[in-house]
């Protein structure tokens, strides 16, 4: 348990190392230092949706909503009322983990199955882009607010707006981490189980879920508000469910639900697919929705299960983690 | 007042026509079906090619239906199959997912392939005077059309014996099973029956304004809120939902205007979900 642990501390500090030396490797390529940053960005994505799907199966279908309400907040009273952005970035933040709280806590008290918080959520997500479209005045429609020169010089330099990736990216690890091999990890194991057990044996379920919606909605804020500076401009497009919902699911899923090192896994992973595919225009689309059906149809456990299950294979009877339920194993 | 409402009744009809097909699919398949719009989409497309073929227009609506229906057909016994393997809330989560990555290769290969092609049937828009109301003949037809459809499918499901094997399979598969119905084929029945459905809906809305490959989310969109309006299993609850909708819509949008209608219609989408999951008729349906 405990080399465990020191195990997983060491594989985040590695990973944190690895990503640090990637503005030397491409030496700077205004291009690649583009889509390294952006990588980071949806690997942190990624960690949040894990928080509160994989870990507690709440099907939010609203990540880019959240991430771009704490962006579009920050941004529009940086600009309105001349604040300062360290200091709207925590409002943000604030915002989007409150809003995320707000809709566990009711689908929870309500009893939402995992299909309706999707469609509510969903409902959510499209009344937050119309309201992006609608309220002109404040956030400038379909044109978009520009950011660069709003005060946050840091984000604005392509080295250190990476390095500020990374160091959310490895924080957001490390809390992930913490978190889930504590108590509340333990809960959250018991929960996504069985429900009820998990209330029967003295969880407060409501607590939990709304926990890690909190964490995991503040989580895409602090990516989305930090990603609206590092940009230079915020739009609509930026937060669209195609461009953020779609593709966390699939790098979660390709990575692998309620493991550590999946969503940078499949963060990196689909960063490259998608410059691969990025030539193919229209047909981008067909890709990944093939991509999506042949996960979960093929490969429901991601590739950090299976790369455990290579590793260990002729080991003694290491049992991987038994794959989530909610979307696997046929009912009796 | 009244043309708004006569408008919002043709409206509401069209959005009922649209939402049955996946009332249908998700209340007796237990498939909440993401590429619902897209089968409308792809009905309108193989009209519209059909008929700059130089195909009329009737049959092109027909062959264009059916072409719904048959990639329903085909879909349901490829891509649904895992689905299918699972029960209750696994089947609905795989069944999602499996949907949506659908709709993504739909829409990627319909924008590919016919990026321009678009339905828009530009009926002559003759207007007729029923009691003093002017009412587009494209509305009777598409008025009608959608009633009739909705009307045969409850008969379908009410008073003929396939029909009822249909409903027992939702009510208990073993049992049905017992009986000697065919899970399976009951499944394939209603899927494409769905697909039907939606078929005709694309068809009817290419009569009205114009249906393109973009627009494939969004009736999906608007059919998952009627739905979710209606109560999602019930067929009389999705048509007075599509009605209490459309006439919403045709008022909120004359006197409000358009953005604030969708997010009108979303948030009362939202609100059924957390005041009356069971839909606007509840339990009576």
């Amino acid at each position: 348990m405990r080399a465990n642990s020191w195990l997983r501390f060491a594989s985040i500090g590695a990973v944190g190392v690895l990503l640090a030396v990637i503005p030397l490797v491409v030496g700077g390529s205004s291009f690649y230092m583009r889509l390294a940053t952006v990588m980071l960005a949806y690997m942190t994505y990624t960690i949040a949706f894990n928080l509160i799907f994989g870990h507690t199966r709440q099907l939010f279908l609203c990540l880019g909503a959240l991430a771009g309400a704490s962006a579009y907040f920050s941004v529009i009273l940086t600009r309105q009322l001349g604040l300062p952005p360290w200091g709207t970035i925590p409002l943000g933040i604030l915002l989007s983990g409150s809003v995320g709280a707000v809709l566990s806590y009711v689908s929870v008290r309500r009893g939402l199955g995992v299909i309706f918080l999707g469609i509510v959520t969903l409902a959510f997500s499209l009344v937050f882009h119309n309201l992006l479209l609608g309220l002109r005045e404040f956030t400038r429609g379909e044109t978009g607010i520009v950011t660069r020169g709003l005060g946050l010089g840091i984000m604005e330099d392509r080295f250190s707006g990476y390095y500020v990736f990374l160091a959310i990216l490895v924080l957001s690890l490390l809390l992930y981490y913490l978190l889930v091999r504590s108590r509340v990890g333990l809960a959250f194991r018991a929960l996504s189980d069985d429900e009820l057990s998990a209330e029967l044996a003295g969880i407060n379920v409501t607590g939990y879920k709304v926990l890690a919606a909190f964490v995991g909605s503040a989580l895409l804020g602090t990516v989305g508000a930090f990603y609206a500076y590092y940009n230079g401009f915020v739009g609509p497009e930026i937060f669209s469910i195609v461009s953020i919902d779609t593709m966390v699911l699939v790098m979660l899923l390709f990575g692998g639900m309620g493991t550590l090192l999946g969503p940078v896994l499949g963060g990196a992973v689909f960063t490259v697919v998608n410059e691969l595919v990025r030539p193919l225009g229209p047909l981008n689309l067909l890709v990944y929705g093939a991509l999506l059906v042949i996960l979960f149809v093929l490969f429901r456990e991601g590739l950090v299960v299976m790369l455990q299950r290579l590793v260990s294979k002729p080991a003694r009877r290491h049992v991987p983690e038994p794959p989530p339920a909610v979307v696997t194993g046929p009912e009796p | 007042m009244i043309p708004l409402l006569v408008d919002g009744v043709v409206l509401g009809l069209q959005f009922a026509l649209l939402a049955v097909g996946l009332t249908l699919i998700y209340g007796l398949g237990g498939i909440l079906n993401l590429a619902h719009g897209h089968f409308a989409v792809i009905a309108g497309i193989v009209t519209a090619l059909l008929i700059s073929a130089g195909v009329t227009v009737p049959l092109a609506a027909l062959l264009g239906i059916l072409s719904a229906g048959l990639f329903a057909l085909l879909i349901d016994r490829t891509l649904m199959l895992p689905a299918y393997r699972y029960k209750g809330e696994n089947r609905l989560l795989l069944g999602l997912m499996l949907t949506l990555g659908l709709s993504l290769m739909v829409t990627g290969l319909l924008n590919f392939r016919f990026p321009q092609t678009a339905l828009s049937l530009r009926l002559p828009v003759v207007s007729v005077e029923i009691f003093g109301v002017t009412v587009r003949t494209a509305s009777i037809i598409v008025a009608s059309m959608s009633l009739l459809a909705i009307l045969s499918l409850l008969t379908f499901l009410r008073r003929t014996t396939l029909g009822k094997a249909v409903r027992s399979v939702v009510q208990n598969e073993t049992g049905a099973k017992l009986c000697g119905i065919d899970p399976k084929r009951i499944r394939t029945l209603i899927f494409v029956l769905g697909g039907l459905m939606a078929g005709l809906a694309g068809v009817a809305q290419g009569l009205f304004s114009s249906v393109g490959t973009e627009l494939g989310m969004e009736l999906t969109i608007l059919a998952l809120i009627v739905a979710t309006v209606g109560g999602v299993r019930s067929i009389n609850g999705t048509l007075a939902a599509g009605i209490l909708l459309g006439v919403v819509n045709a008022f909120a949008s004359f006197y409000i205007g358009a953005y604030l209608t969708s997010i009108i219609l979303l948030v009362i989408a939202a609100l059924t979900i957390l005041v009356r999951p069971e839909g606007l008729l509840g339990h009576l349906a």
